[in-house]
């Protein structure tokens, strides 16, 4: 398995042209056809975290409390992180089948149709970032020192996103419909995962069911160091109608890393394993 | 150190002719059902399998050129697919030493909306080009192409022809050891083909070693030392170009409707007065001689044909030279005597015999009995064979050099 994940690493580097060339391609593709031009980028995120805002505000009635800035802070920073996540899935699935006329024809690691998809998802999300970053003053947000947690965290986002791509676009190869199974099941993710809420309003069981979810450390882990300040290393509880929920538990920081880690290492291995098969089956 | 540049062992491929199942929709009421009655996958699935290449083994010598010919479904296509590690044999290696170029589908990587300048970056990545090795070549790649002030064009509103010059033009530029080449020459108009064949003959001459596959005999001829035949995934022949050609037109089967007539008549030989290939100088005469018997006093008209891959260049039979058929006995041995000028351009022709009756009826038809390669004259270009001179009529200070 190891000897399969160093061959591919090789091959990519040898092929870094390459991946650079097809990331490029992808986001000039992006960016000539939208009118909107770098709104684009922008564009997803915001409508993330509208809709956010609109649940956030039907709760905050409901229990006669009031939305705070930080809310707003909260849904945008953990919006961005999704946003990658589901631009980055839905191009990847398609890059295999989309590029087949490549694959049938022509030799280069197939590593790099997956890869380069999230590079230009990338790329999308660096602008969001950009403008979030903007943005974050003017909700509350200051400069900390637990947010050095930020790059740690966005290393496993990518790591994640990467491993369930490279799986993925193999899936979708040899079966057609993945593709439409990982639309509608992306399209409902946002309510399995905390984006619009946090587990700790899932009560104590509900919490932990949530933090299964390996986005949940990820994102909550974001939203913790950035907008709460929060030392990633310490647990974190609540008292909500007197019971004590948990918000954050360190444990999750390394659960996450598992998946990432070893999601990448899985994904790659099979992705190795089943690509002499490719220009067959495709 | 060894001088083999490409090294095939034994290699078998099989394909499936049966229908997957390519969606989870299908698979998993299958697999249930599967489980659930225990039937066997088997039955679930008519799986035919074939093979598409059977124990072939070749090897190719560094700066050699090897041609590979055969039908259509022969294999050459799978063949090709392996070495440019697209598909995986099913038993058998093969070794290839040196960085692999392939001449296959050269548009294949373009991107429409890109423009052509991107699309040499983007191309050229993809067969394997560094990017600063194609900064270097970008001039050179854009001249050869001959596109010109339309680089910064999007290639969507290229002409087919142009689309094709840039692709080849990137391509050609890879400067590999091996080079693979199926079929593409053909690009672009009379020029740019020139250009082509020119830009070949130098990377031959340069040391790359070619593996050339192509059904224009004339290209395989004039570029291959040797051959391979492909037959129904065998190697029918491996040798030298002419033979391997030879044979290829021999396993062609038919050409001409068998028509039902009472007569039997069949040939008793057929022979030239060269060997059984035989190289000519354009221009150059051969005799043919045609032996025949019939089981039954008729008429009959033994005819020639002298075809071009499929195109008939001339076809003659006794009847139309004399203007009424040869009177035969019954098994009286008749010779008849055919002398042609080759004036055919450079390529390889077949030449095949028959036999017709007063019934139009067609005997003992034999295609591709002799192969006849005509040597290509350096000096002219185009379809026909004509005997150029060329005589200058000038001032005599014209033609002193300055």
């Amino acid at each position: 398995m190891f000897a399969a994940i160093r061959e591919a690493s090789a091959e990519v580097w040898d092929h870094r042209d390459l991946l650079e060339q097809l990331t490029l391609r992808d986001i000039k593709l992006r960016y000539k056809q939208a009118a909107m031009g770098f709104m684009w980028a922008v564009f997803m995120p915001c409508l993330i975290v509208l809709s956010g805002l609109i649940i956030r505000y039907a709760m905050a009635r409901l229990s006669g409390a009031t939305l705070v800035r930080s809310d707003i802070a909260n849904i945008a920073v953990k919006g961005v992180g999704w946003a990658f996540f589901v631009g980055a899935l839905g191009f990847a699935t398609a890059s295999l089948v989309g590029n087949a006329s490549l694959v049938t024809k022509i030799y280069f690691p197939r590593e790099v149709l997956p890869l380069s998809s999230v590079a230009a998802q990338s790329f999308d999300t660096a602008i969001g970032l950009i403008t979030l970053i903007v943005i974050l003053p003017f909700l509350g947000v200051t400069g900390r020192l637990t947010m050095i947690w930020v790059p740690f965290l966005l290393v496993l986002l990518v790591l994640f996103t990467t491993g369930v791509s490279l799986f993925l676009s193999c899936a979708n190869l040899f079966y057609r419909d993945v593709k439409y199974i990982v639309q509608i099941v992306l399209m409902f993710g946002i309510f399995f995962t905390p984006v619009f809420f946090e587990p700790s309003m899932l009560g104590a069981r509900g919490a932990h069911l949530a933090m299964l979810n390996p986005l949940t450390g990820i994102l909550e882990g974001l939203r913790l160091s950035v907008v709460n300040g929060h030392n990633l290393a310490q647990p974190l509880t609540t008292v909500i109608h007197g019971a004590v929920t948990p918000v954050w538990e360190p444990w999750e920081l390394l659960y996450s890393a598992v998946w990432a880690v070893g999601g990448m290492i899985g994904a790659t291995a099979m992705f190795r394993k089943l690509q002499p098969l490719f220009a067959e089956f495709i | 150190m060894t001088d083999t540049s490409v090294e095939i062992d034994s290699l078998w491929k099989k394909f499936r002719k049966g229908e997957r199942q390519d969606s989870l929709r299908d698979l998993i009421p299958a697999t249930i059902k599967r489980i659930v009655n225990g039937a066997s996958p088997a039955s679930e699935l008519r799986v035919d399998d074939f093979w598409a290449l059977r124990d072939v083994s070749f090897s190719v010598q560094r700066g050699a050129a090897l041609g590979i010919i055969g039908h259509n479904g022969a294999g050459k296509s799978t063949l090709l697919k392996i070495l440019t590690r697209l598909l995986r044999p099913t038993s058998g290696t093969y070794v290839t030493r040196g960085r692999i170029g392939a001449l296959i589908e050269v548009t294949a990587g373009f991107h429409q909306d890109l423009t052509g300048r991107e699309n040499v970056f983007l191309n050229g990545a993809i067969i394997g080009m560094r990017k600063a090795e194609i900064a270097r070549r970008f001039d050179a790649i854009v001249e050869f192409s001959g596109i010109g002030d339309f680089i910064d064009t999007p290639v969507k509103r290229y002409s087919s022809g142009m689309n094709a010059r840039l692709g080849f033009a990137i391509a050609a530029h890879l400067d590999p050891e091996i080079l693979i080449v199926d079929e593409v020459l053909s690009v672009g108009d009379y020029t740019f083909q020139g250009k082509c064949v020119k830009w070949m003959q130098d990377t031959l001459k340069n040391g790359t070693t070619v593996i050339f596959v192509s059904h224009n005999m004339d290209a395989v001829l004039s570029l291959c030392d040797t051959a391979v035949l492909l037959n129904h995934g065998e190697v029918r022949a491996h040798g030298k170009t002419s033979d391997v050609i030879a044979e290829y037109y021999r396993s062609g089967g038919g050409y001409f409707p068998g028509r039902r007539s009472d007569v039997r008549a069949r040939t008793v030989a057929f022979a030239s007065t060269h060997d059984d290939v035989e190289m000519v100088q354009p221009g150059e005469r051969i005799t043919y001689t045609h032996t025949f018997v019939a089981d039954r006093d008729c008429r009959l008209s033994p005819g020639i044909q002298i075809r071009r891959d499929r195109r008939v260049v001339m076809q003659s039979s006794y009847g139309r030279m004399r203007g009424e058929p040869i009177s035969v006995a019954a098994g009286e041995t008749v010779t008849v005597e055919w002398a042609a000028s080759m004036n055919f351009p450079g390529g390889a022709y077949q030449v095949s015999h028959y036999i017709e009756d007063a019934d139009g009826g067609y005997h003992d038809y034999e295609d591709g009995a002799r192969i006849v390669i005509v040597a290509a004259d350096p000096r002219v270009v185009g379809d026909y064979h004509v005997d150029l001179e060329l005589q200058v009529h000038a001032p005599l200070r014209c033609l002193t050099p300055l």
